[in-house]
């Protein structure tokens, strides 16, 4: 069995934290490009609900020294922000009508 | 115009109010000409680009001694070197070597305590002087103390860093911003810039053509319907008219409308919860100085201001963006947007800067396809004007104070009278 990534109580989450838990924009703007919608959709359903215990236990650590698996749970919560447009917005991975993301570079991320 | 004229506008006049202010700029079409015209660009580098002040970064970049910064600007034809000395002083200097002109520094910045050349090795110390020439006794009656960096004049106003590549400028930075300056004062610039989150691109398209996009709120409804389908538009104001604006002799604002009856959308519900976006209907007129939403409207988003010639501030409650449109040629542009945010204190936070610098870029990115699209047909001839309504007016007043740098129809009335044609 493959060890776990995120905190014991999100269990539930730790399906999706290899393919989001990811530490940068542009490896997670690439990750939402490169998904299928139902993936996407997949996991949007599985954390939208649980963003409010996520939240509340990530509150408890300060930011910039946090447990290895709180901080993987801080990046999927931050694939979630990267996803929400395709969900809510788009209806598609890309932004519709939209520029090619390769060409627009995060300098500061 | 005085603060109670710009409160007669109201939040969603469909009086034509901004034009009236202002019969000067006229109504007529504006050409097309100098976003593809080379003469005109070449114009442009001149007498725009090395001679205007150039926000080139924030204090915040290079907070140490030693610190620095490296800004191509390929427009001007030059590199500039910008840093922070021992004595905590910001020095700019063309990133050129004394000796055969090779480019000093290659990379975009960091830290040392001194610059040596690759070429030779002639090193500089932080105040740009000559500290050392390899095999110096080979050369002729070298002057080492004459042989420094090329200094170039620059300045700061609310932690933005400013060049001017005229080696005599004719005003300071703090003349030249003159009172949109002063409107700013007391924003809390220094508290929101403790996060900055950038992108940079290459864009197709002639550097006004992505100025004139962002500086109108009317394409909003129809290009953003997707992205923003009701934060800066409702019912009572379908074409997101602004709520006020003001014209300066060569800078200009103009308040965006944000519609307090948006409705976010889940993980928006999440993110709303810990600040940071830009529809907010919490936001607070105290943090704000009088000259952000000068008339205190309600139904607020954030103000644009454009620094001519290249530099967007735009501001918000808890955020502000800024761009810097850098012409590489007369139809491509490199564009630097910025995003900032106050240190985020908490996950929460942090999500909630995620959730708005995401929705930021993705709108942006629906902006730079259309820009592309427009440049690709521009020279096609089929038309010569822009057709501006009331709400472009921004538009037109650039027009106005790039004609008054350039000079290009001055010229060509000239030689109308003259009796040669002109095309204008």
């Amino acid at each position: 069995m493959s060890e776990r990534l995120l905190p014991e109580s999100f269990q539930d989450l730790d399906p999706f934290a290899t393919a989001w838990s990811l530490a940068t924009e542009r490896e997670r703007n690439r990750q939402r490009l490169s998904s299928t919608m139902e993936e996407i959709q997949a996991f949007y359903n599985a954390l939208l609900p649980r963003m409010e215990a996520v939240v509340a236990y990530l509150n408890q650590f300060p930011l910039d020294s946090m447990p290895a698996d709180a901080q993987q749970l801080l990046y999927l919560t931050l694939s979630l922000a990267e996803v929400a447009p395709a969900v809510e917005l788009f209806k598609q991975p890309s932004v519709a009508d939209g520029y090619d993301a390769a060409r627009f570079v995060p300098a500061h991320e | 115009m005085t603060a109670v004229a710009t409160s007669r506008i109201g939040a969603t006049s469909n009086g034509k109010t901004w034009h009236a202010q202002y019969p000067e700029l006229g109504t007529e079409p504006v050409p097309i000409e100098p976003y593809i015209s080379p003469e005109y660009f070449a114009l442009e580098r001149e007498r725009i680009f090395r001679k205007a002040w150039l926000n080139v970064g924030r204090e915040e970049e290079i907070p140490k001694p030693g610190d620095y910064l490296v800004k191509d600007l390929p427009a001007c034809g030059t590199s500039i070197l910008i840093v922070r000395g021992k004595d905590g002083r910001i020095r700019a200097f063309h990133n050129v070597c004394s000796h055969r002109s090779n480019k000093l520094m290659w990379n975009r910045g960091g830290s040392c305590q001194m610059f040596a050349c690759k070429f030779h090795g002639w090193t500089y110390g932080l105040e740009g002087q000559l500290i050392f020439v390899p095999d110096e006794e080979s050369f002729f009656d070298l002057k080492k103390g004459e042989l420094g960096l090329t200094p170039v004049t620059t300045d700061t106003w609310e932690g933005f860093i400013f060049i001017n590549l005229d080696p005599q400028p004719k005003e300071s930075l703090k003349e030249y911003l003159g009172e949109i300056g002063e409107t700013l004062k007391g924003y809390p610039f220094a508290e929101y810039s403790a996060t900055c989150y950038s992108w940079t691109t290459e864009l197709r398209a002639n550097w006004k053509i992505l100025k004139d996009a962002f500086q109108e709120a009317y394409h909003v409804a129809f290009l953003h319907k997707r992205s923003l389908p009701d934060s800066f538009t409702s019912k009572s104001n379908p074409f997101a008219h602004g709520t006020d604006c003001k014209l300066y002799p060569r800078h200009r604002k103009m308040s965006v409308y944000g519609n307090m009856e948006h409705r976010p959308t889940p993980v928006e519900e999440v993110a709303f919860q810990f600040g940071s976006l830009i529809i907010r209907n919490d936001f607070s007129m105290d943090r704000l100085p009088a000259g952000v939403n000068p008339t205190r409207n309600p139904s607020w988003a954030l103000d644009l201001n454009v620094i001519f010639p290249n530099f967007f501030v735009d501001v918000s409650d808890g955020t502000y963006f800024t761009y810097n449109m850098w012409p590489l040629a007369v139809d491509r542009t490199l564009w630097e947007v910025r995003a900032y945010y106050p240190k985020a204190q908490s996950a929460g936070q942090r999500f909630s800067q995620e959730y708005s610098k995401v929705i930021f870029r993705d709108v942006i990115m629906e902006d730079c396809s259309t820009l592309e699209q427009t440049q690709s047909v521009l020279a096609s001839g089929a038309k010569t004007h822009f057709v501006l309504q009331d709400q472009e007016l921004l538009i037109r007043h650039d027009h106005k104070v790039h004609e008054e740098f350039v000079g290009f129809y001055k010229k060509q009335n000239k030689k109308n009278k003259k009796g040669v044609t002109a095309n204008v």
